[in-house]
């Protein structure tokens, strides 16, 4: 904990302070080469999904924030083929769940939405933007998760037969082989959960 | 989203910080005078404060009969808190429940990592997702603003105080020189002002950060209304950590003649401000999100 930190800390304006810190969505692009490891070292295929978490904010503005998203990714389907699906979780929380088989076209639509929600000066309430990969043998899905807060990815391996396991040896395996190509998260005390309601589904659905 | 930022309330803290260490200095100074084995005094008070932070956590828990539950026990309050201490940027917290119907919370712990947040199945059942989301967030603004930290080292020279006005003619004891009986006395009544001061002064710093904590709490959920609703459905009878030892409040009521939780002194000695001030700030909060 830095110097600035602490004196936040000591005001009692350190949870202020991060709490409305915008995050930086030009990090996200660490895995436009990882996903080509991913699929050709470590046998982990994208199932064509990426999402986007946010979490929403009690005001008509952040509404028109949302719409705006909505409409930017409704235009460019038509370019990319990029289809665009929202969702709120139990948590009420918001996704914006991407569907296309190029992972390139994912990555750009999920920045684009993430960037337009920090234009808008929502860039605070940004959580995490998830890549879901599967593995072309077993059934196993992993996730690399973006944390918005530490500006770093870190693994998300749900244990498909059991709610609410994870499966640590995936996680480390995939933390292992991508930590030169994208930041991951060092300290594993944030490497948060975002567990799907039932085991074998996406966090979103 | 961009608030406004409170620096009333932030340069309000920072004098009431900087007054409570000048006190403490001149104190000090002023011990040094009348005692000369005044740093022994200061090591074992300190070392005594050093293992009441450190076990801090686990007494709180103690105190409130409250007991860390598993994701397996309380699934929903788990992922609610794990989700806001994500949006928090603060590591999971331990997760505690107390059997009470009360409905209250409080956080715990010294650093982030040895953290816990507690709420009662009472606050459970009293408020909804959106509401209890609210108190959660309160209470992780607290840890991630250190109060406990905070409010610990705050307090240490006003326990010494304390202990001085209580039991400072035994520093006379056993010692011959007759001389040495009015200094003594000089000392404790130092001590009695110092303690006074320093015990208002440290539950202006408290209701200080209940604000900023409110202020925190509101920005990791983006829903000043909803902790403002949970505030009215408990009334103030939400409580944190007990800061300090309880027998200066225990001390200080029958210092007074009049119990002190009742007119002006009752309110420059309470720890909370009250509920009607921190919903009115937090209506200033959701003014701010609707009319940008």
């Amino acid at each position: 904990m830095g110097l600035l930190d602490g004196l936040k800390s000591v005001l009692g304006v350190k949870a202020e302070a991060d709490a409305t810190r915008d995050a930086d969505p030009d990090d996200l692009f660490g895995m436009s080469t990882a996903y080509i490891t991913m699929e050709a070292d470590l046998g982990y295929e994208s199932t064509g999904e990426a999402a986007l978490c946010f979490a929403d904010v009690d005001s008509t503005d952040f509404q028109d924030a949302v719409d705006e998203v909505e409409s930017i990714l409704d235009a460019g389907m038509v370019e990319t083929g990029t289809r665009a699906t929202f969702e709120t979780d139990d948590h009420g929380y918001q996704w914006v769940v991407l569907h296309d088989n190029d992972f390139e076209d994912l990555l750009t639509s999920i920045h684009f939405a993430a960037d337009t929600l920090v234009e808008r000066r929502y860039g605070s309430r940004l959580l995490a933007a998830l890549f879901a990969f599967e593995h072309t043998r077993d059934d196993q899905t992993v996730y690399w998760v973006y944390s918005f807060r530490r500006g770093a990815y870190y693994p998300f391996a749900p244990d498909p037969h059991n709610s609410h396991e994870r499966n640590t040896s995936a996680e480390f395996k995939l933390d292992s082989n991508l930590s030169d190509e994208i930041t991951v998260e060092g300290d594993k005390e944030y490497w948060y959960p975002l567990w799907p309601d039932r085991p074998g589904y996406h966090p979103w659905e | 989203m961009e608030w406004q930022t409170d620096w009333g309330l932030r340069g309000r803290m920072a004098l009431t910080m900087f007054l409570l260490f000048a006190l403490y200095i001149v104190f000090l100074g002023a011990l040094t005078l009348y005692f000369s084995n005044l740093a022994l005094i200061v090591v074992v008070m300190g070392l005594f404060l050093g293992a009441q932070f450190f076990f801090s956590d686990k007494l709180a828990l103690y105190s409130m009969g409250a007991r860390t539950v598993e994701p397996e026990e309380y699934p929903e309050l788990h992922r609610t808190v794990d989700r806001l201490a994500q949006q928090a940027d603060l590591p999971k917290p331990k997760v505690a429940v107390a059997d009470s119907r009360v409905p209250n919370a409080f956080a715990t712990g010294r650093s982030k990592s040895s953290s816990a947040v507690c709420v009662t199945t009472g606050i459970m059942n009293t408020l909804d997702q959106d509401e209890l989301e609210g108190v959660i967030a309160h209470e992780l603004a607290h840890i991630k603003n250190r109060d406990v930290m905070v409010m610990t080292i705050a307090s240490f020279l006003s326990t010494i105080a304390f202990l001085i006005v209580r039991w400072g003619w035994l520093f006379s004891g056993g010692r011959e020189r007759g001389g040495q009986q009015v200094p003594v006395i000089v000392a404790i009544l130092i001590s009695l002002v110092v303690w006074v001061v320093s015990f208002l002064l440290i539950r202006t710093l408290s209701r200080y950060r209940e604000y900023a904590a409110d202020r925190g709490g509101a920005m990791i959920t983006g829903k000043p209304a909803a902790l403002a609703n949970a505030l009215m459905k408990i009334d103030g009878r939400m409580d944190k950590v007990p800061k300090e030892d309880m027998r200066d409040q225990a001390e200080m009521n029958a210092f007074f003649i009049i119990p002190i939780d009742v007119g002006w002194i009752g309110r420059l000695a309470s720890t909370h401000p009250s509920t009607e001030k921190r919903i009115d700030r937090l209506q200033d909060l959701e003014r701010e999100l609707e009319s940008r």
